[in-house]
């Protein structure tokens, strides 16, 4: 129950979100004539520029930082659970709260697209899938971290932290490439009285921008994941069936302790 | 440090990248469950389209074929590969018992 609410209080935030993220809101103008009415008229109405990089703002708002670090903080702890949790189930649900705080952060780099392919195909669909396996296994885990000594976890430990502080120091200094482009994000948050909004280059991560690229350079690739994952699910019943008829686990339904 | 609290940039989707990589290497070097192993797997599938996804509005996208779709083609594979992992699992389950991955040694003999 726990982690349901906190599963719930997540998919509130990322609606909150939703709704805060410029790139969702403004990124397509609307024609005045289509606007639905009431919203036409407010202050914060879409302001179409003929050059979309006239007012790029050098800094992301600090709207902007909150959710970023909301949601990494989630991403994270939600990825932690996988690694430590005893319980299945509660790494499954540990990783589904990591897979929204994931597409929340695809948001922010304005792959609204790729951000709900992630919620419907991993939160949606690899999830259950996990999820029913554990229920077939059903069997609790003895020890759930592999036997080191002492030692040996203090200096993992270490290792991956002096890692993590090596690969930061190296990261968070990256140059920009694109100037033009990648000043627009991640743009600020639209929050009541916070900031300007950049306007955005039309068509950035949506599905029509994705689709178009995907039939056309990349049709190969996607005849390719096609064809593998017809493979994949031929494989996978030719391996999860019983090699004899009466091998089945309906046969023997009590898993032997 | 007020800078690197409210000023996000591509750094900082980067190293919560990495951070995430290294937690699922962490999960599968040391858990020993076959299923926590997937799950860790796809916490590492993901760090990577995080990076490209990053990467590709750095540098504004403009090859042939853009990130979003290779992270799509990126989040199929992850689906093919969870679905024979977990029919392996079960496959193993249904001959062994457990799906402890210390346990599993027939071939090293």
């Amino acid at each position: 129950m726990k982690f349901l609410a906190w599963l719930i209080a997540a998919a509130l935030i990322l609606c909150v979100a939703g709704i805060a993220t410029p790139s969702l809101v403004h990124a397509q103008p609307v024609p005045t004539a289509e606007r639905p009415a009431g919203q036409g008229d407010a202050p914060r109405a879409i302001v179409t520029k003929t050059h979309p990089h006239d007012d790029i703002v050098e800094s992301s708002g600090k709207g902007m930082a909150v959710l970023f670090w909301i949601f990494a903080a989630a991403s994270i702890a939600g990825a932690l659970f996988v690694v430590t949790r005893r319980n299945l189930i509660a790494a499954v649900m540990g990783m589904v709260g990591s897979f929204i705080g994931i597409a929340a952060v695809y948001m922010m780099l304005y792959a609204q697209f790729l951000a709900v392919i992630q919620m419907l195909v991993y939160a949606g669909a690899i999830m259950v899938l996990f999820v029913f396996v554990i229920m077939i296994l059903n069997r609790p885990e003895d020890e759930p971290v592999a036997p080191t000594g002492r030692l040996g976890q203090v200096i993992g430990g270490v290792a991956i932290l002096y890692l993590i502080a090596r690969l930061a120091m190296i990261l968070i200094n990256v140059a920009l490439p694109n100037k033009a482009v990648a000043l627009a994000s991640p743009a600020p948050i639209m929050l009541p009285g916070w900031g300007t909004v950049a306007a955005e280059p039309v068509g950035w991560g949506t599905v029509k921008a994705v689709g178009n690229d995907l039939f056309g350079p990349g049709l190969f690739p996607f005849e390719a994941i096609s064809i593998l994952l017809l493979v994949a699910v031929v494989g996978a019943i030719a391996i999860a069936r019983p090699l004899h008829p009466d091998d089945g686990t309906d046969a023997d339904p009590g898993i032997h302790p | 440090m007020n800078d690197l609290l409210f000023d996000i940039g591509y750094g900082h989707f980067l190293v919560l990248a990495a951070v995430l990589f290294l937690i699922g290497v962490a999960g599968v070097l040391i858990r020993r469950n076959a299923l926590i192993i997937l799950m860790s797997v796809e916490l590492m599938l993901n760090a990577a389209n995080m990076t490209l996804l990053t990467f590709s509005r750095m540098w504004g996208d403009e090859g042939a074929l853009s990130a979003h779709t290779f992270a799509l083609i990126v989040i199929g594979v992850a689906a093919a590969e969870a679905s024979v992992g977990l029919a392996i699992v079960v496959a193993v389950f249904r001959g062994r018992r457990n799906v402890d991955v210390d346990k599993l040694t027939t071939l090293r003999h």
